[in-house]
């Protein structure tokens, strides 16, 4: 259909003509998108066309009860709600629309990155194929051919040439007992018992006791001349015609047991709501802040926020007010982690992945970030601790926060400080963020697996 | 997947009888479609014959793919689901969405019956179908585009994205076509085929004409008639017209070269492009007949549905709820909405031509004068004698012998016919009721269909415009300068001796008469001049807006009828687009392109219009320019305007953007030129003096 085509192509022109993700990122009007749709503004996507300016244009409505008045103010039409009228599209941006997933793919392609998440709670566990046996249970999951290949095995363990060993009955002086050893030396899975009856037998048959038969000379006479001939050639030959069939060779078939695990994650992000934080330190905290909710929820299959804000006391806060809470209070980070404490005991890290993400210009009240705050980072468990420091124009000498964290866990890979002074930082810090994860708690490998298993079990 | 078709197929096959009945219907109310083919299809398909303009083949391009993604997500959130597509075609095709109610789809087909008698009779959609093919042959010639195209995008020698960067040009420029003459579009398309590809070896213009026009073979006498010397030396008039050119696209096709980047020059065309650009000229001019009558094409669709649905009762009892709820939703939307302003424009017409009719007669009473018409007459009882008959009113199985006892006396609002099958089929009924047989031939269904008792002019007068609630007092407004005006131009007057008597000769069909005059004749722009009256902007509660740049908002400007019908003008003259035609093809003798826009007041948007010019470059190869003019606003002016709150003086000036390839550039205006493209007489700006004291 010519139409797949048509929008596999326009998808193509959206893309080649959407802004640049670092570009948006630093720069692009992040409002117009919500928690789970990024809204790309894309230059231009129709064609353009010669057409009057909007505002000189002017237009006309309908009032609903009686004529308005000249004069009161009106909200011109809102873009066409019919298609190919003149004139009545082109009011709104276009957008390149990308879900949370493709963000997050973009940007690990825009930045380098390769984020790994790990599967953590278990969400359910879901009989898989019935690969796993037991030696009990109901008759109808009896795996036959199992049962079958056991037997076999076990025919075939003791089976042997039997003509071969009554050969060795004819070896001049040769007792049971000699035949035994040289057939147990040979390797042939036979018991005395057997050879003793097969000696009684023969002697029967010849009048005379084994040790007096002579055929042979010696076992080694014998070898040269004789081949024995392997089981399975026999089988082959002659047929099975029984296999022994042992209780203990019974297996039950019963499904394997998965553990689904949800890779999920709860991302806290905190930030200083003091007065010091100025409208461009708080737009350049909601510039870092925002593409990674963004990012980690589209490699997450399942993702919580919580917002913190705090001066010298910490509070939380919804979404929408994250970013623009001013207050007027000092600053008191510790206050902040001591909540975060606190939130995260709902998400036990056995369960959840953790992130913790704070933004602030470094200023901080006395000595806290070494009593308080640095103790607290090392004993909340996190895949990740953030600090992100907005101080446009560069550092301030009294403001200490990231420097002393860097100092204390720079070197831990779990703790990531970065540092933002212009929209042209963002997307480097964002990158010092996003590659520092560590390993976490040790369970990653179970959870790898588990992934695997889930992914592929998607065709069913 | 079956599934659905068999569901799909099934509710296409429920849809026969309707499609049948709302035919007749069509047909009795005086309308003559296009035949009408329906579909079905699933929300799917209809987003992608939306996508397409109403089509199930195009070619390829990625707009569509736009459209679509767009038509989806409006689909998705509810806010446009359609009802239905349908094309201008002759048979017209019809889609339905299968998930519409019963309700909704017979709604649906009456609409689409409505429409199809628009494009089989108005002017503006016959100057398309009637270029010289048989009919419109839209489908038909689409579809043979989408082939040429795909097969040119496809030929190993032709570069893809060229195809598409030529389609984003000629694209970006459909509507700087002459939509007033379609023949013209006829000229340089050729017959589709191989030949289609072969460029004019010599590449003079008007031999090439003079080849096409012999290859016609028309009479010398039709030759001489249509296409005449001026007619060739207009056409002829070469590289530098004496006159502006408003069909730019063919002034393209015709001298524009392809920019070579390599070597850096222009080049001739490759035959290909030259077939694409014809292709995509002539769609646009098939499209053009669409987009001029949107208001009145949708305002006439919605009349007759509302007179069949609501007036015919065409939906059944149960189902009226569900099709009143679909027409005050359709009509409901908010801002200026074509099907409402076109309804209620239609309605004008009809209640207009229904009291003129009125008037016309009761002014011809004896001793009766525009001055003592309110008191003389007495109007209450002039309303009641317009009631229609009841028999007529109620026209249906119980009021068959009435309707019988007219038919007998020759009454013309009877069909005759009709009420004595009716009749002989409830009789046959009522004997065969004792042994439980059903009659063979049960008649017509006068139970679901009483229209079908009746002829047009018993139709007319059942839906009667003055006898409708909303519409009583209508003769009761009218003004006393609206009687002297119609009485000085009246002859014969006292021609009656009664009220009454002046009544019966009242013309019950004068409002769908005049209707079907003016959907023949008009289009938007010609429709709203005429019939957007002060009664009309002063009871729907019209108004213009202006953006404030003292305020820095939008705010009412006017609500003088004058005010609004020009603002409407403005919006549905030229496509509601600025007119921009061809100056010069040889600027500055370098071969440069001069277009210019006809300045009305209104000046360009100037980043789509340098980015189109970009896309004239692509055409024409060599540079290009748009004489433009445009109002500037000193800060000063802005300043002083908020201080006294006035809204500023802009000054007027001439631009010259330039592109040749690079970046588009500014320069100043010639005078000469500026003459050329302003015009003094119109003047769109309704905002009034003391606006904002």
């Amino acid at each position: 259909m010519g139409l797949t085509e048509d929008r596999e192509r326009f998808r193509e022109v959206g893309e080649e003509r959407r802004e640049d993700l670092a570009e948006f990122i630093s720069h692009g009007d992040l409002g117009g998108s919500g928690p789970d749709r990024v809204r790309i503004p894309v230059k231009i996507v129709d064609l353009p066309e010669f057409e009057y300016d909007r505002r000189e244009a002017g237009g006309v409505g309908q009032g609903g009860d009686g004529q308005p008045q000249p004069g009161q103010p009106v909200e011109p039409e809102p873009g066409g709600d019919e298609e190919g009228d003149p004139g009545e599209e082109g009011g709104e941006h276009e957008y390149y629309e990308m879900d949370p997933e493709e963000f997050a793919r973009e940007l690990d392609e825009a930045l380098g990155l390769d984020l790994e998440p790990k599967g953590k709670r278990v969400v359910e566990e879901v009989e898989g194929d019935f690969t796993d046996t037991a030696r009990a249970g109901p008759r109808g999951t009896l795996d036959v051919d199992e049962f079958f290949k056991r037997g076999l095995k076990r025919h075939l363990a003791t089976d042997f040439d039997e003509e071969y060993v009554r050969e060795g009955l004819f070896v001049a002086g040769a007792d049971v007992d000699d035949v035994f050893a040289w057939a147990r030396g040979e390797g042939v899975p036979v018991s005395r018992a057997w050879i003793a009856d097969a000696a009684a037998t023969a002697a029967e048959a010849h009048g005379e006791p084994v040790e007096a038969l002579d055929r042979w000379e010696s076992f080694d006479a014998l070898d040269d001349e004789v081949d024995r001939e392997p089981a399975t050639h026999r089988i082959r030959r002659e047929g099975l015609d029984s296999v022994p069939f042992r209780r203990e060779d019974e297996r039950f078939r019963h499904p394997e047991v998965i553990e689904k695990r949800e890779r999920n994650v709860v991302v806290v992000n905190v930030r200083d709501a003091s007065g010091s934080m100025r409208e461009t330190k708080r737009e350049l905290v909601e510039r870092v802040f925002t593409p990674m909710d963004w990012y980690l929820t589209g490699k997450y299959d399942a993702a919580e926020f919580r917002y913190v804000v705090h001066d010298a006391e910490a509070w939380e806060v919804d979404r929408e007010e994250f970013f623009g809470i001013q207050s007027g209070g000092g600053t008191k980070i510790s206050s902040a982690y001591e909540l975060v404490e606190e939130l995260l005991e709902e998400y036990p890290y056995s369960e959840w992945n953790r992130y913790v993400f704070a933004a602030g210009d470094s200023e901080n009240a006395g000595s806290d970030t070494t009593d308080s705050v640095i103790p607290l980072m090392e004993s909340i468990d996190a895949n990740l601790h953030a600090y992100v420091e907005t101080q446009p124009g560069g550092a301030a000498p009294n403001a200490r926060h990231a420097d002393e964290v860097e100092d204390a866990l720079g070197d831990a890979d779990d703790v990531a400080v970065a540092r933002v002074s212009e929209p042209d930082d963002v997307t480097d810090a964002i990158y010092e963020i996003l590659s520092t994860e560590g390993e976490g708690s040790g369970d990653s490998t179970a959870g790898e697996a588990a992934r695997g298993r889930t992914d592929g079990g998607g065709g069913r | 997947m079956r599934d659905e078709r068999v569901e799909a197929k099934r509710e296409a096959d429920a849809l026969d009888e309707p499609a049948a009945e709302a035919r007749e219907l069509a047909e009795r109310l005086g309308l003559e479609p296009y035949p009408v083919r329906y579909w079905v299809v699933d929300h799917d398909e209809m987003n992608e014959l939306i996508a397409y303009g109403g089509f199930q083949r195009r070619y390829p391009h990625w707009r569509w793919g736009m459209n679509y993604e767009q038509q989806r997500k409006k689909d998705r959130h509810g806010l446009g689901k359609a009802f239905e597509i349908v094309n201008n075609d002759d048979p017209s095709h019809a889609f339905l969405q299968e998930s519409n109610s019963p309700a909704d789809q017979k709604a649906v087909i009456t609409h689409v019956e409505a429409h199809a008698d628009f494009f089989a009779n108005n002017r503006w959609f016959g100057l398309y179908a009637d270029r010289g093919e048989d009919g419109p042959n839209a489908a038909a010639r689409l579809e043979r585009n989408a082939d040429r195209i795909a097969a040119i995008a496809d030929r190993p020698d032709v570069d893809r994205d060229e195809v598409e960067r030529l389609i984003d040009a000629v694209s970006a420029l459909e509507d700087t076509i002459d939509q007033h003459s379609p023949v013209d579009a006829a000229r340089s398309v050729e017959k589709p085929g191989v030949a289609d590809d072969v460029s004019d070896p010599d590449g003079d213009a008007l031999a090439a004409i003079q080849d096409r026009i012999d290859e016609l073979d028309l009479s010398e006498e039709v030759r001489r008639d249509v296409f005449d010397d001026e007619w060739l030396e207009a056409r002829g008039e070469g590289i530098e017209p004496e006159e502006p050119r408003p069909d730019v696209l063919a002034f393209l096709r015709d001298y524009g070269k392809r920019y070579d980047p390599d070597s850096g020059k222009a080049v001739d065309r490759e035959p290909w492009e030259t077939t694409i650009i014809d292709a995509l000229r002539e769609e646009a001019y098939y499209f053009a007949g669409q987009k001029q009558t949107k208001v009145m094409n949708e305002g006439w669709a919605t009349y007759w549905e509302s007179v069949m649905m609501g007036g015919e009762g065409f939906a059944g009892p149960d189902e009226f709820l569900t099709y009143a709820d679909h027409m005050s939703r359709v009509l409901g939307s908010p801002g200026l909405n074509p099907y409402k302003l076109g309804f209620e424009l239609w309605t004008h017409v009809e209640l207009r031509a229904a009291r003129r009719d009125v008037i016309d007669k009761l002014l011809r009473v004896e001793g009766v004068t525009p001055e003592n018409f309110h008191s003389r007459i007495d109007l209450d009882r002039v309303a009641d004698a317009l009631e229609p008959h009841p028999a007529i009113a109620g026209a249906g199985p119980a009021t068959l012998d009435e309707l019988a006892d007219l038919a007998a006396e020759g009454d013309p609002r009877v069909d005759g016919e009709a009420v004595d099958r009716a009749l002989s089929a409830r009789s046959e009924e009522e004997s065969a009721g004792d042994d439980g047989e059903t009659a063979p031939d049960a008649g017509p269904d006068v139970e679901r269909y009483p229209w079908k008792l009746l002829t047009r002019e018993g139709l007319a007068e059942r839906h009667y415009v003055l006898s409708r609630p909303e519409h009583r007092g209508a003769l009761r407004n009218v003004s006393r300068e609206t009687l002297a005006e119609r009485a000085r131009y009246m002859f014969d007057v006292d021609r009656y001796a009664t009220v009454d008597e002046a009544l019966a000769d009242a013309d019950r069909a004068a409002g769908w008469d005049r209707m079907l005059e003016i959907r023949e004749s008009h289009n938007d722009v010609t429709f709203i001049d005429a019939f957007l009256t002060d009664e009309f902007v002063r009871e729907r509660n019209y108004f213009t807006y202006e953006y404030s740049r003292a305020t820095e908002r939008h705010r009412v400007a006017s609500v003088d009828a004058d005010d609004v019908r020009k603002k409407l003008l403005l919006r549905f003259t030229n496509f509601g687009k600025p007119t921009i035609v061809v100056l010069d093809g040889n600027f500055r003798n370098r071969g440069e392109l001069l277009l210019g826009h006809r300045y009305n007041g209104i000046s360009l948007d100037e980043e789509s219009a340098k980015a189109t010019l970009e896309r004239v470059f692509e055409l024409w190869g060599r540079p290009v320019n748009l004489a433009t003019i445009r109002v500037e606003y000193s800060d000063e002016a802005i300043r002083r305007a908020k201080r006294r709150g006035t809204e500023p003086e802009g000054e007027e000036v001439g631009v010259r953007l330039q592109y040749d390839g690079g970046e588009v550039t500014e320069h100043d205006l010639d005078p000469a030129i500026r003459e050329r493209i302003e015009a003094d007489e119109v003047d769109y700006d309704t905002k009034p003096d003391d606006w904002l004291a």
